[in-house]
Order: C-alpha cells, then sequence, then structure tokens
C-alpha cells in the first residue's frame, strides 16, 4: 500500500497558498518521511513561477496535480493578531481528494499545518479507513467555545478537517461524495442542523456526513488526536535555527502573553504571519 | 498606574506564560506517548507497561492479542520486544518532561521561559 500525503492551494489575491503549501509541505515530508502531492491550479502555478518557488515546489512535491480552479464566492474574516480582512476562501473542492489522490492510503492536511513530529506516523500506519481531527486543542489556553466542539448549539459534534487520513476504497468514496452532496445542498443543511451557512466551511460538511455515516451517532473512536491551534488572533513573531516558534497569545485589549513551541505540530490559523516568518520556516525543511 | 499593580500585573503575565508553557509541555509529551503497532494505536502509560510485564510474568508472550486505545483487537506477536519498545519510548519521554519541566520551573522571567 503507497502512503502519501496531499495539501491544497488556490491562492487568493491576499494569501499566498502555494508558499504556505510549501512551508507546510516540506515540513510533513520531512518529519513524516512520506511523499507528499500539491493539488493546485493553473494560475497558482504561474505565479508560483513569476515568484521563483516553483523550484522548491517541485523539490517538495512529488507530484503537482492540476484542477480547475474551483469556482468560490465564499469569503472569510481572517485575522493577524488585531487586524481584520475579509479574504476569498477556495476550499470547494476539498471532497475530491479521493478522486486526485496518487496515494493507497492518504493524509490530507491544510496548508497551514506546520508538522514537527513523526506523531501522525503512528495512524498512518494503523488500519482504519478513515480518520479525522477530533477536536482541537487550543494552545493559547483555554479559548475553545461551543462552536470549536459542535457544527452548532444544537449540532452534531464538530471535527476538524486540518487532518484527515483515509484509504481509496468504496467506504471512503461514499464518504467523500457525502461530503460533496452536503457541500451542494448546504443550505439546507444549515437549517437542519441551525448553524450559519457563510462561509462554507469543509471542517462542517465532513463532521456532518461523518455524523450520517456513523449513523446518527457521535463516535470519536478511530480518530486523529486534537488539533493544536494557534488562533489567526495570535501572532507566530518568531522562528528559531532550531525549530522553536514563538507566538504571541492575544489576551484581547491589545494584550498579549508569549509562549514557544518547539518538536510540536501545530495549526496556524493566522497565515500572514506564517508569511511573514517563511525564511526562517524554509531554512528549517 | 501604581507601581503594585504594575508589578502584579507582570507577574500575572509570567505566570500565564509559566502555565501555558506547561500545559503545551504536557500536550508534547502526550504525543510521544503514541505508539503504532502492527496497524493498532497504543496510548503508552503505566497501566499498559503493567499488564504486558504481568502477561509475560505469566509466560503469555507470543501472539498475544492486545486491546489498543481504540478498543480494537491488535495481535502483537511478540510481547517481549513490545515490551521493551513501549518501556523505551515511556522512559524518553518522562526523562524529557522532567527535564523540560524542571527549565520550566527555574525560569524566572518570560524571556527565560520562552528560551526553553
Amino acid at each position: 500500500m503507497n502512503k502519501g500525503i496531499i495539501v491544497f492551494a488556490y491562492n487568493s489575491r491576499k494569501v499566498d497558498y502555494s508558499l504556505l503549501a510549501i512551508i507546510s509541505g516540506g515540513l510533513a515530508k520531512k518529519h513524516l518521511g512520506l511523499p507528499i502531492s500539491l493539488i493546485t491550479d493553473q494560475s497558482t502555478v504561474d505565479w508560483m513561477n513569476e515568484n521563483n518557488t516553483i523550484e522548491k515546489a517541485n523539490e517538495i512535491f512529488s507530484s503537482i496535480i492540476l484542477t480547475e480552479r474551483p469556482q468560490s464566492e465564499n469569503y472569510r474574516n481572517l485575522s493577524d493578531g488585531n487586524e481584520i480582512d475579509n479574504i476569498p476562501f477556495i476550499n470547494a473542492n476539498r471532497y475530491s481528494v479521493w478522486d486526485l489522490t496518487p496515494y493507497d492510503r492518504t493524509l490530507l492536511i491544510d496548508s497551514d499545518y506546520l508538522i514537527f513530529s513523526n506523531r501522525l506516523r503512528a495512524y498512518l500506519d494503523s488500519t482504519d479507513d478513515f480518520m479525522i481531527g477530533k477536536s482541537m486543542t487550543d494552545l493559547g489556553g483555554e479559548r475553545v467555545g461551543t462552536l470549536d466542539r459542535y457544527v452548532s448549539e444544537t449540532g452534531p459534534n464538530l471535527y476538524w478537517a486540518t487532518n484527515v487520513i483515509f484509504n481509496k476504497n468504496k467506504d471512503t468514496k461514499l464518504f467523500f461524495n457525502l461530503v460533496d452532496y452536503i457541500k451542494e445542498n448546504y443550505n439546507y443543511y444549515s437549517e437542519l442542523f441551525r448553524f450559519y451557512p457563510r462561509p462554507y466551511r469543509n471542517d462542517i460538511s465532513f463532521s456532518i456526513a461523518k455524523h450520517t455515516l456513523d449513523g446518527f451517532t457521535t463516535n470519536t473512536e478511530n480518530s486523529l488526536p486534537s488539533i493544536p491551534t494557534i488562533t489567526d488572533k495570535d501572532i507566530l513573531v518568531d522562528v528559531s535555527v532550531d525549530g522553536k516558534l514563538t507566538f504571541l497569545i492575544n489576551q484581547g485589549n491589545n494584550d498579549f502573553v508569549a509562549i514557544s513551541v518547539k518538536n510540536q505540530d501545530v495549526h496556524i490559523m493566522n497565515k500572514q504571519s506564517i508569511i511573514r516568518n517563511k525564511e526562517n520556516l524554509l531554512r528549517l525543511i | 498606574m501604581d507601581e503594585r499593580l504594575t508589578k502584579a500585573l507582570d507577574f500575572a503575565k509570567y505566570k500565564q506564560s509559566l502555565n501555558l508553557q506547561r500545559k503545551n509541555l504536557r500536550e508534547k509529551i502526550d504525543g510521544k506517548l503514541t505508539y503504532g503497532h502492527n496497524g493498532g494505536i497504543f496510548k503508552i502509560d503505566r497501566s499498559l507497561i503493567n499488564f504486558v510485564e504481568l502477561l509475560i510474568n505469566k509466560e503469555r508472550t507470543i501472539n498475544v492479542p492486545l486491546l489498543d486505545s481504540n478498543e480494537n483487537p491488535i495481535l502483537i506477536e511478540n510481547l517481549v520486544a513490545f515490551r521493551d519498545e513501549i518501556l523505551d519510548r515511556y522512559m524518553s519521554s518522562v526523562y524529557e518532561y522532567a527535564e523540560q519541566y524542571e527549565k520550566i520551573k527555574k525560569s524566572r522571567s518570560v524571556e527565560k521561559l520562552l528560551e526553553l
């Protein structure tokens, strides 16, 4: 069975997702010792050519798989510390990973998930057909609210599609087809489970699909570990040569607390702060 | 601002960083104690080590099924080698935990905490 990692990246006007994918892909490949492929579109590849990052991309990715750019009117508010910007969010074809992956067993990661340990390797070597992050852990404290745990105040458990592992077989095909169906009928599901339908979130579609296929029950067994997360209101301020990441944790009212993390996987939702530290992060690959 | 309050707030900030560093260290060690074997996923803890040792003492060492963290039965072909591996991983993780924990305890400023 061949195993590998997949990351998606479609650049928007405001976020260089291709650069995020190069950083997260390079770290994942280094720490998990598996090949990685990028799913993207021609305009993002053109951007990489113009910005001379294509060479690095070719070095890291064993294949660059081109798709049509997903049509999206999806926008979301993304913070960079105290600054907030409304950015295009091109995430509508994540379900297609089943068809696009060249691997029998795939780890799908978000491009803002940076891997600094081999923790997920044990899960890649396990035999479960499908696993998804069961929850998120706030590395900046206890700022996990109801909507970080559940699809809505009355809805099912929220799983985190930041990390997904699946075998390519007919059972998992059923799952990803259902994710596609939920995406197409997102307004209906938002009424049914009473969540706000904008912006479209893969976490929610994946959660409803899992909830449905688990027989409308919550089943966090056979899940991936909780996702260690730094929110977009926090700021990555430094990356040292030995791989230590220093963050300012936003306490509100322009008040920050400093922490550092080393040899630990981390989901950094503040994408611009990853990009500001690109040189040092690329040195760690 | 009153100097007493300024000092108290500075100390509060240090304590916040200290507590977060401790919490994240536990999270990191928890990750190191996850062990994949023969398709199963085991959380290495004292209970698993003791149970495996008990089985070995009872001379059940070859092709022993164990329940992993997800309650799935996983066949362990060589339980002695399995025991040695989990004990090694447990001890190296706990040594690292102890070392880092001690450093955190001795760090009396945010700057020192961030050096770890």
